[in-house]
């Protein structure tokens, strides 16, 4: 076995190590210098494309046509896009592994899978007549850069909404590069253009000068996590500035005479440069180490390192790990370096495993923590069994250590072993593992077909395999050449009643593939109804659709498909869906009420619902500011319950209204009135201000015509004149009539309220339904003491009066004490 | 670790605060905000508007307006996105920005409580929806204190009853679904009315369709979510439908009244500047604008006079204000100052803060009680309190006719006389069709031809109804399940109560000075078997005498009355996987079934004095400590309802002309 450090090199006082991950990785034939390469983050895929600007050797037909090409990193063909559609201008990877492909016309393809589905946009904002220049791609969208130097941002591929930033000066961009929102500190995009000699920070609002005089920059890279820049200057030299722009940390100087033809950064603390066939890594403090391949190398940078690929080998840059290091650096004294060596020791049976044991005791359970990390760093399955065989020794020594970490560990490491494995070809390190999170790794095998591994580490991981099924079904509908029927049965068979398994999402792979028959099989298998509705309209099944969408109780899609049906059905149609479905009649009406009263007539007619059918038309008459439509309108609600019988009542009231409204135009004419002043009151209103205004005749009028009855009557006219003060009228009409239909009481109350006591008072002796001592009161109310007393001395009652007599004060009180004494003297 | 209390209204509004927060934050830079007037009240009450500027929020603007201005490049909308109308409102103010503004405008919209397919096509239709950036805020339940969360759907009345559109019932399995995913299924979930029927059978089916989807999209807790929860005990789901005389009748508590007669939207009234005085804004009360005559004033549940007031009757709030008062001068008067030690001064001036906010909130408190009363001694109020407590009791209807009638004459607002028709309506099973005639021509003649169509609306809404060919007395024929059959009713579960007490409750019918809510009636007879039981002292059965009353055992006194209540009844428990259901009493470890939560939800709105009622029985759920099956009762609503509103609903706002 070859030492752990045999690969590491010395960079400054930090250890770099190169791991080589696959060899052979493509066919010698291919003139990799030729291709432009692109990695996707988390070690993924690569796609590579023929660079237009190179001259290629012709290979016959075949080669000479254009593709993209997805490999695996250990170099197996993923999958093979033809290319005929333009230009590629920017090709990248988003974080989930998406593919995106921007051609020069600004039209964006973004392969959602591996397989070749694709989902296109475009970019706007005249890309397509200025043309795209180039684009930068991070985790989660891109920018563009286009001929015009206008730079447009998308930030997500499910909805993706191109923006454009602000404007830059057109001068030619030498080199460009982003900050991904997450790093930058405005938390939106940044773009750091090279223009001249100088460099502009933009971006959404505006676009800055940095005044920099030391270009033109020929390359700028932005290290993962955005707290460092990188510029490559015109003379040679390598600048590092702090990602604030606040300091200048390091100046390397290449002594190249030919600029590299990439720069990027390796992790977070080295940058490399790349030449055909040679990098530099440049650690901080401007010290550099050289690497020579013999072949055409390209960067591939990750967020904790650099893949390296050539024709022949692909290898893994990085800085070697602070436990890795502890461990492993020759003439280590740390424990667990002590640790790995006892362990060694062991297995020779020496007795010494145990002597050394016990000199780092006092540090073992932080050993056995090392160990364990360190397995995790590790590529090499050997040196991995190791450590964690030496982890296991030291833990079996301590009295109390908790093995969390260390299952978690082993767990881990089987997993990332599986996928490491070339044919699977994802070189996962434990950081980017535990970046990327196991669902995504999932995802990831799911979309290379890697079924079996999925499955195995899902249940491994106790994770939900659902979505590994699904894609599995889906996949199965799209390739296989079976019969409908059997191909339902075998999807069913495997996965009915697994949880979380959407025959929805598989039922629409199958209708994409024009399979609508084994669609329909699949859908009904699906228990959500809510999932079933899209398809189903698709499939253009809109009633089925739409009990569905009523079973699933949403009102949302209940919606959504009658919107649907509305355009496509003609009206009968349409009133006949609806008929036997009362939820959906209820929500057509409740939305047409505001937006589409034809419909909602014709639907009313069509089934015979008279009454509603009327009532739309009394609320067309009150919206309509013109009379005599409103009459019309009136009319018309009235005719329409011409033939029911137990609408009688209804259409009664509607000719009442139309009447009660020609009278008030009457009137309004008559007493020249401005029009408004009586339309739109009540019976009761109109009565009220007549009375009010003196027009005693016509509320008589009004009130024969509409026989109000009596009591409502009386009670208009005695507000209306009380709240005129017409008292003399009140008075006559007071002493004209015994009685009155409501009784005394509301006019004493209504005339006092208005604050007339003496007009108030004279209804008092009328009252006689009242008790003696509510008469007292009354009489009080008007401030009438005397009055009170008297009431009181008459029904001989010695404690009201006594009562009366203690709230009275001067000539008042005289006069009561006085029917106190005749009181008496009659007793 | 304590176990999770569920329905923790903090948790709840901490989660909206922070998902609209992070929503807000996605927008960069400066922007104008466009909120639905129905959303105002419950933005105010998570969220501070300080805190929307320092999220670059500039300027708010309400839908309704249409007045959003081109000041800001960014214009973000919040919106509710389950109506088109709403939708197509959006839609069109984007284009009318589009069209007049010259700055290029970035918009975002934010629908409440999700997103809408119905809002998609509208939109695109509209042609708007490639330029505005779309994302939602899964804003459900609203706390409007610690045991009240409300879904806040002021339109949920209108749309369940009126227009029979039931999104509001999916609305509300969607916001149970997510506390059930949180905490555990609800071991049982029982309730009587149509709506809540669909709501029960909604959760059964959303149950399957977690466990059948999305879950692959979580993490694996869900697998122990969807098992029966050990800290809830069960899920009331009451419909209003099957209760309304309830909302129809004058709330007596503080709380209630504040209501009627102020108006509470959100835990906010607005009462008259002249009324609770101009003085400076105290803590817990925002003024408004100072041009506008109206203070707005926040009614807080957390405020610790009010939390003994809001619930109480109001006859009784005038004493508990006096001894407040008492109590706060003695603790402040300046003799007794000096009479005390340093450290007891120390101590004194560390509370004072407290005392002035005491001090605030009582002065308030006695200005609103004062106007209240100014509103209580009123002819009217009193003469509508007659009638309305003559029907309850049980008192030919007939008889309050001529009352009714004259206060028509006296053209008392419309929704008072509506509330009182449909009380009589509703608790009789309709009202003769002569009598209803006669009403309904003077309501006509005294408010309006418009108002055929608020009477069709009400006859739609069963509140108004004719009691169909039938003579007094033998209502019972009717088909059971269609109406409420209030002459049994009030015997078997003692709705009225004659021996009220106001000032030391002894029963939830101090709400309404001698009514019981037959809402609360039904969740007692389900929490509370053995107090309702031995309450009504049913004369059937003279054996009663036995310690636990016979009337208790299981579910006698539901079953029993259910069936004189219109709508359907049901009862289902929900049971997971025994190993999960095990797992799970492991992880919360036992505790006693004491600390169990009771959820009531009710369809359709709750009013005040309900909410008061159900306070009181779980205080007195916490005193018997072993009666009943749960300690904590949580409510929940898809809103707040009065009478008024829910009349007015169905009132006719056009005139002619």
């Amino acid at each position: 076995m070859s030492k752990p450090t045999a690969n590491w090199e010395k960079v400054g006082d930090k250890f770099y190590r190169r791991v080589e991950l696959y060899r052979n990785i493509f066919d010698a034939d291919l003139e990799l210098e030729k291709y432009n390469v692109v990695g996707a983050p988390y070690s993924g895929a690569v796609a590579i494309y023929r660079d237009e600007e190179k001259i290629h050797a012709y290979r016959g037909m075949q080669t000479a046509k254009s593709s993209i090409d997805i490999y695996s990193c250990a170099g197996t063909l993923i999958r093979r896009i033809n290319w005929d559609k333009g230009s590629i201008k920017g090709l990248g990877w988003s974080e989930d592994e998406k593919l995106l492909v921007v051609t020069e016309d600004g039209t964006v393809r973004c392969y959602y899978d591996l397989q070749g589905d694709f989902v296109p946009f475009t970019l706007g904002h005249g890309a397509d007549e200025v043309g795209v220049q180039s684009c930068r791609f991070w985790s989660t969208g891109f920018v563009a850069l286009l001929g015009n130097n206008h730079l447009i941002s998308v930030a997500r591929y499910d909805e993706p909404r191109p923006k454009l930033l602000a404007i830059p000066p057109s001068e030619a961009v030498v080199s460009w590069a982003i900050i991904p929102p997450a790093y930058s500190l405005s938390r939106s995009v940044e773009v750091i253009l090279a223009i001249g000699t100088t460099l502009y920070v933009v971006d959404a609002t505006d676009a800055e000068d940095r005044d920099f005089t030391a270009g033109p920059f020929r390359h700028i890279s932005v290290s993962p996590r955005g707290e460092f820049l990188a510029f490559y200057t015109d003379d040679g030299k390598v600048w590092v500035v702090s990602g604030d722009w606040s300091e200048k940390l390091s100046e390397y100087n290449s002594r190249a005479k030919t600029v590299p033809k990439d720069m990027q950064w390796c992790g977070s603390n080295a940058v490399a440069l790349a030449w055909e066939d040679e990098v530099h890594l440049i650690g901080p403090r401007s010290v550099a180490t050289k690497f020579y391949y013999d072949a055409w190398v390209h960067l591939l940078p990750d967020v904790d390192g650099l893949r390296l690929l050539t024709n022949d080998v692909c290898e893994y840059l990085q800085k070697v790990p602070d436990e890795t290091e502890e461990v492993f650096r020759l003439g280590s004294e740390s424990p667990a370096a002590n640790l790995l060596e006892a362990s060694n020791l062991l297995d020779q049976k020496s007795p010494k495993a145990d002597d050394l044991i016990q000199l780092i005791r006092p540090s073992l359970a932080e050993a056995v923590d090392t160990c364990v990390k360190a397995a995790g760093h590790e590529y090499n399955i050997h040196w991995q069994k190791a450590l964690l065989k030496a982890a296991s020794y030291g833990k079996s020594v301590l009295d109390l250590y908790n093995s969390d970490d260390f299952v978690d560990m082993c767990e881990t490491l089987r997993v990332l072993n599986a996928v490491r494995f070339y044919e699977i070809g994802l070189p996962l390190s434990y950081d980017q593992f535990k970046r990327l999170t196991p669902e995504k790794l999932i995802a990831r095998l799911t979309n290379r077909n890697a079924y079996l591994l999925a499955l195995r580490i899902s249940s491994y991981l106790q994770l939900p395999a659902s979505s590994i099924h699904v894609h599995w079904a889906a996949q199965k509908v799209r390739i296989s050449t079976a019969d409908d029927d059997s191909i339902c049965t075998l999807i069913v068979k495997k996965l009915h009643g697994a949880p979380g398994v959407s025959f929805e999402g598989i039922a629409r792979a199958a209708y994409d593939e024009g399979r609508v028959r084994l669609a329909t099989q699949l859908l009904n298998y699906e228990p959500r109804p809510g999932k079933q509705v899209p398809l189903l309209l698709g499939m253009k099944e809109d009633t089925i659709a739409l009990d569905k969408a009523i079973e699933s109780g949403d009102t949302d899609l209940v919606y959504h498909v009658l919107l649907h049906l509305r355009k496509k059905l003609p009206l009968a149609a349409f009133f006949r869906v609806l008929n036997t479905r009362p939820l959906a009649t209820a929500l057509v009406e409740s939305s047409a009420w505001h937006q589409d009263k034809d419909l909602l007539k014709d639907l009313y007619y069509q089934d015979d619902r008279r009454l509603e059918g009327s009532n739309l038309l009394l609320s067309e008459a009150l919206e309509s500011t013109d009379l005599a439509l409103a009459l019309d309108k009136l009319k018309l609600a009235s005719k329409y319950l011409q033939d029911t019988k137990d609408l009688a009542f209804h259409r009664t009231q509607l000719e009442d209204a139309a009447k009660l409204l020609r009278l008030q135009e009457t009137f309004e004419k008559e007493l020249k009135m401005e029009s408004g002043a009586f339309v739109g009151q009540s019976v009761n209103q109109t009565i009220f201000s007549l009375t009010r205004l003196g027009h005693a005749k016509r509320a008589q009028k009004v009130i024969a015509e509409f026989k109000v009855p009596e009591r409502t009557a009386t009670w208009l006219k005695l507000r209306a004149l009380v709240s005129a003060r017409h008292w003399n009228e009140i008075e006559e009409w007071a002493g004209k009539s015994k009685k009155s239909p409501i009784g005394w009481e509301p006019f004493f109350n209504e005339v006092l309220a208005a604050g007339n006591s003496r007009v108030a008072s004279l209804f008092i002796p009328k009252c006689t339904g009242v008790t003696v001592g509510q008469r007292v009161e009354m009489w009080e109310k008007c401030g009438l003491l005397v009055k009170a007393g008297e009431e009181a001395f008459k029904a001989k009652d010695r404690a009201l009066l006594m009562e009366v007599g203690e709230r009275a004060t001067g000539s008042a009180k005289v006069e009561i004490e006085r029917f106190v004494g005749m009181l008496g003297k009659g007793r | 670790m304590a176990p999770k209390v569920p329905f923790n209204a903090s948790e709840i509004s901490e989660k909206a605060r922070r998902d609209l927060l992070l929503l807000l934050e996605g927008v960069r830079g400066k922007k104008n905000l466009v909120l639905e007037k129905a959303l105002a009240g419950s933005l105010n009450l998570l969220v501070k508007f300080s805190t929307l500027q320092e999220y670059g929020v500039d300027k708010p603007f309400f839908l309704e307006n249409d007045n959003v201005d081109s000041s800001q490049r960014n214009v973000v909308f919040l919106v509710r996105g389950e109506k088109s109308k709403t939708v197509l409102e959006v839609a069109d103010q984007i284009k009318r920005l589009r069209r007049n503004g010259s700055v290029e405008h970035e918009f975002t919209i934010i629908w409440v409580p999700r997103r809408t397919m119905v809002s998609d096509q509208l939109l695109e239709e509209a042609g708007v929806l490639g330029e505005a950036s779309v994302s939602e805020w899964p804003l459900f339940f609203v706390p409007l204190a610690d045991d009240v969360l409300s879904l806040e759907l002021d339109e949920a009345v209108t749309d369940l009853y009126l227009r029979k559109d039931p999104t509001s019932v999916y609305l509300s399995a969607k916001a149970l679904m997510l506390q059930q995913q949180k905490y555990g299924l609800f071991p049982r979930i029982i309730g009587k009315g149509d709506n809540s029927k669909r709501l029960a059978d909604l959760l059964i089916r959303m149950r399957t369709e977690v466990t059948a989807g999305e879950s692959s999209a979580s993490d694996g807790a869900s697998f122990l979510g969807l098992t029966p929860s050990s800290t809830i005990d069960s899920l009331i789901i009451i419909d209003r439908e099957v209760d309304f005389p309830t909302v129809l009748l004058t709330q007596l508590t503080y709380e209630g009244l504040i209501d009627e007669v102020f108006n509470i939207t959100a835990n906010q009234t607005e009462v008259d500047s002249s009324v609770v005085g101009g003085a400076a804004p105290q803590p817990g009360q925002t003024a408004s604008a100072s041009a506008s005559m109206k203070r707005k004033v926040l009614i807080d549940p957390k405020d610790a006079l009010y939390s003994t007031l809001g619930d109480s009757n109001f006859s009784v709030v005038g004493a508990l204000l006096n001894t407040a008062a008492r109590r706060l001068q003695s603790s402040t008067e300046r003799n007794q100052l000096a009479a005390k030690t340093t450290a007891e001064l120390r101590d004194f001036v560390t509370k004072l803060p407290g005392y002035q906010a005491e001090q605030a909130s009582l002065k308030l408190h006695t200005n609103l009680a004062e106007e209240i009363i100014k509103h209580t001694r009123s002819d009217i109020f009193t003469r509508c309190l007659e009638v309305q407590q003559n029907i309850m009791s049980g008192a030919d209807p007939t008889t309050q006719h001529d009352s009714i009638t004259e206060l028509i004459s006296r053209d008392v607002p419309l929704p008072t006389i509506l509330r009182l028709l449909c009380l009589e309506s509703t608790t009789n099973a309709g009202m003769r069709p002569k009598d209803l005639e006669t009403f309904k021509r003077a309501i006509i003649q005294a408010y309006g031809p418009q108002h055929l169509l608020t009477l069709s609306s009400l006859e739609k809404m069963s509140l108004l109804s004719s009691r169909a060919g039938l003579v007094l007395g033998t209502s019972q024929a009717a088909k059971p399940g269609t109406v409420t059959n209030y002459s049994p009713l009030r015997r078997n579960l003692k709705l009225w109560d004659d021996d009220v007490n106001e000032a030391k409750p002894n029963d939830i019918s101090y709400v309404f000075s001698g009514y019981a809510p037959l809402s609360v009636r039904l969740v007692q007879s389900i929490i509370q078997k053995q107090t309702l039981a031995n309450a009504i002292k049913p004369p059937t059965h003279p054996s009663a005498a036995a310690q636990a009353n016979p009337l208790a055992q299981g579910l006698r006194i539901f079953d029993d009355v259910t069936k004189y209540i219109r709508g359907a009844t049901f009862d289902e428990t929900q049971t997971g996987e025994e190993k999960a259901v095990k797992a799970r009493s492991m992880l919360n470890g036992s505790h006693n079934d004491a600390a169990k939560t009771v959820v009531v939800f009710f369809l359709g709105g709750v009013t005040r004095a309900e909410i008061s009622a159900l306070r009181f029985v779980g205080g007195r759920l916490r005193e018997v400590g072993g009666e009943g099956r749960g300690s904590r009762v949580v409510i929940c609503s898809t809103g707040i309802v009065k009478g008024a509103g829910l009349v007015g609903s169905a009132i006719e706002t056009e005139t002619f002309g």
